[in-house]
């Protein structure tokens, strides 16, 4: 983008190479809007890996290394607990302008407020990994939220479930170093009420322990929403027979009610139309599919606000709303 | 005998049984997987599933290479009722490994279980190319380390009878390898799978991508297995249905199979096989089954329209 070899490529460096951070290496890879550019990551292991499978990317251990790398953006897809230190480094010592983070932004509402004002002073594109967004299904709930399709919206019911530890041995800690089934696994669910409903304010909570003792496993927590809209959450990483994660809502309305997942949307109206629409009749094909299809839309919009100079969504200063109603259920759960 | 694959003669199309819904896997709903409760992960009920689609069309089975799947392997060979039948592996079994890692540490864990794997395995080839891989970092050590151990797995519980015509890379590491140009990975695995008689192959839901990276890359079409989707509302054929039709005619030499031919059960049989009629340069189909009945209605409607 700002090469000296005219190359208009967004040259992008991606930070931790687990899991999310070679989904997004390939994605970025395979879009010819991006050049993956550097990787950097902290395992010795990985790194010699890495060494011999990214060849013409530079492979790094540390962050300040890539100071020199002339790097438009940066993907910071460390365990939640880096992203704030991680993200703050990166605006501070001016490495990237442009800062995607995967969910969540931060591990608390104070930090996720600074890196929003950080953000905000550089002025580039920032973005946090909320990829149900970008997903068919919950898209067509948004269209039909938005034209008022089911009158007035009274309440709903959110739920997230998974089987990652429904089966992992009592007394296991592995669960809290990816942050509690909040953060997890939840936050996506909790992203997209935001998205459809507006600002939430948090009532009565509960959070239950599982795996270990005081790990977050289950949650459940009332909300309000503007309007009047009162919402339900239930989240679950112990749920059996969720072979991969699912999330959904159930959108009760003065005209019907809306039952929406990953998969398909149902629509019944108390008068007139009804409707059901899977992920095929939504048009979910993408350039490049790896993971499932939200990513590369995901990645997509983040480029090419790079690109255009134009602000992502959901940006910082959005997805750290997730953060505040986090912080809030563990308030009013009687926790931190 | 395992190893070795057969030529699929003319129009006679090779017919095989997808496993994903032993897995509980439905790419239209989770919700619909879900509700077929553990029955059908039952080996005994999967073999019978397996069988009784052989007997109505099937030339053989295509499965991810998981504890399921062996068993219902396993379970087949004891019924002696396995004649000819052809094997089409895919490997990784991805969700097994993603929730492996999840629960054992990230990537780092996942190595160091995958090595607890192989060595107690006892497989010595594995273990020779594994101490090779692991010395050097060798990514393509490490992959034949991985192959021979996955391969000693299938050929552990298959059927004596049965041909392992095929190993195919899972989704993930197709797309990962076309995503970051690891062109001489694939060209390694390739090279090394001929060399053990098997017929290498990929699972991808990019196939015209892929089939222009193959192009750039020289891979030779006529020498592997392409399972990727093809169905009449383009469901997971990316870019577009339009641009993998095309893709497929590019490819030709290919054994092109295609999947999701019902696009998980959205389509009718009927008008699923309309439409694969058409596609000329197919060479074979994969469908999973769920039910006794089903098996039968489908594959004898596929021999109708396909092997004629």
């Amino acid at each position: 983008m700002n090469s000296k070899n005219g190359d208009s490529r967004v040259r992008v460096a991606v930070i931790g190479l687990g899991k999310m951070g070679l989904l997004h290496a390939s994605l970025l890879s395979a879009m010819p809007e991006a050049r993956l550019c550097a990787v950097c990551d902290k395992s010795k292991l990985i790194l010699r890996i890495a060494r011999r499978i990214f060849r013409d990317v530079q492979v790094v251990d540390d962050i300040q290394k890539l100071a020199d790398s002339g790097i438009d953006a940066a993907y910071v897809t460390t365990p939640i607990p880096s992203h704030y230190p991680i993200a703050k480094m990166l605006y501070s010592q001016k490495i990237a302008g442009n800062i995607f983070v995967e969910k969540t932004l931060a591990t608390s509402y104070d930090d996720a407020k600074e890196l929003c004002s950080l953000a905000k002073g550089f002025g580039g594109a920032n973005m946090v990994g909320y990829m149900k967004r970008f997903s068919v299904t919950f898209g067509k709930a948004k269209d039909l939220l938005d034209n008022q399709v089911l009158g007035e919206v009274n309440s709903f019911e959110a739920y997230a479930y998974s089987s990652d530890f429904s089966d992992v041995e009592q007394g296991s800690q592995i669960g809290g170093a990816r942050g509690g089934v909040l953060e997890d696994l939840g936050s996506h669910v909790v992203d997209v009420a935001l998205w459809f409903f507006g600002d939430l304010q948090i009532g009565s909570a509960k959070l239950e322990s599982v795996i270990s003792a005081g790990s977050e496993d289950m949650a459940s927590f009332n909300v309000k929403a503007p309007g009047g809209v009162e919402g339900h959450f239930d989240m679950s990483w112990c749920k059996k027979d969720y072979r991969m994660p699912e999330f959904g809502l159930v959108i009760h309305g003065s005209n019907g009610v809306i039952n929406v997942d990953d998969d398909e949307l149902q629509l019944e109206i108390s008068k007139g139309q009804a409707g059901k629409w899977y992920r095929h009749d939504l048009g979910d094909n993408v350039r490049f599919l790896l993971g499932g299809p939200e990513y590369f839309r995901e990645d997509e919009c983040f480029i090419k606000s790079v690109l255009s100079k134009t602000n992502a969504e959901p940006s910082f200063l959005t997805a750290s709303k997730v953060d505040y109603v986090i912080e809030q259920v563990r308030r009013n759960a009687g926790g931190k | 005998m395992l190893g070795g694959s057969k030529i699929v003669v003319g129009r006679s199309m090779l017919m095989l049984v997808g496993d994903n819904p032993f897995h509980s896997i439905s790419h239209l709903s989770q919700a619909r997987g879900r509700d077929r409760g553990d029955a059908i992960s039952n080996a005994d009920f999967a073999a019978g599933l397996v069988l009784s689609s052989m007997e109505n069309g099937a030339d053989g089975f295509m499965f991810s290479v998981s504890e399921t799947t062996l068993s219902i392997l396993e379970t087949i060979r004891d019924t002696g009722r396995s004649e000819n039948m052809r094997l089409y592996a895919i490997v990784p079994y991805a969700y097994e490994y993603v929730r492996l890692a999840t629960q054992v540490g990230g990537i780092s864990g996942l190595a160091k279980r995958m090595a607890k794997q192989v060595l107690f395995s006892m497989n010595f080839r594995a273990m020779a190319a594994g101490v090779r891989g692991v010395v050097k970092t060798d990514p393509v050590s490490l992959l034949k380390t991985y192959l021979f151990y996955e391969i000693s797995r299938i050929r552990s519980s298959a059927p004596r009878q049965a041909s392992l015509d095929s190993v195919l890379l899972h989704e993930i590491i197709t797309e990962m390898a076309l995503a970051l140009n690891l062109d001489w990975l694939l060209k390694a695995y390739v090279d090394f799978m001929l060399k053990l008689g098997i017929k290498p192959g990929f699972e991808t839901r990019n196939f015209a991508f892929l089939v222009r990276k193959f192009r750039e890359w020289g891979m030779d079409f006529g020498k592997v297995v392409i399972a990727t989707p093809f169905n009449k509302v383009g469901f997971q054929m990316n870019p577009s249905k339009g641009e993998c039709e095309k893709a497929l005619e590019e490819a030709a030499g290919s054994e092109v199979i295609a999947m999701s031919v019902l696009a998980a059960g959205y389509l009718k049989p009927q008008e699923a096989m309309d439409y694969i009629q058409v596609l000329r340069s197919l060479k074979g189909v994969v469908v999973g089954v769920s039910r006794e009945s089903q098996a039968r209605e489908t594959f004898k409607l596929l021999e109708g329209s396909l092997k004629k």
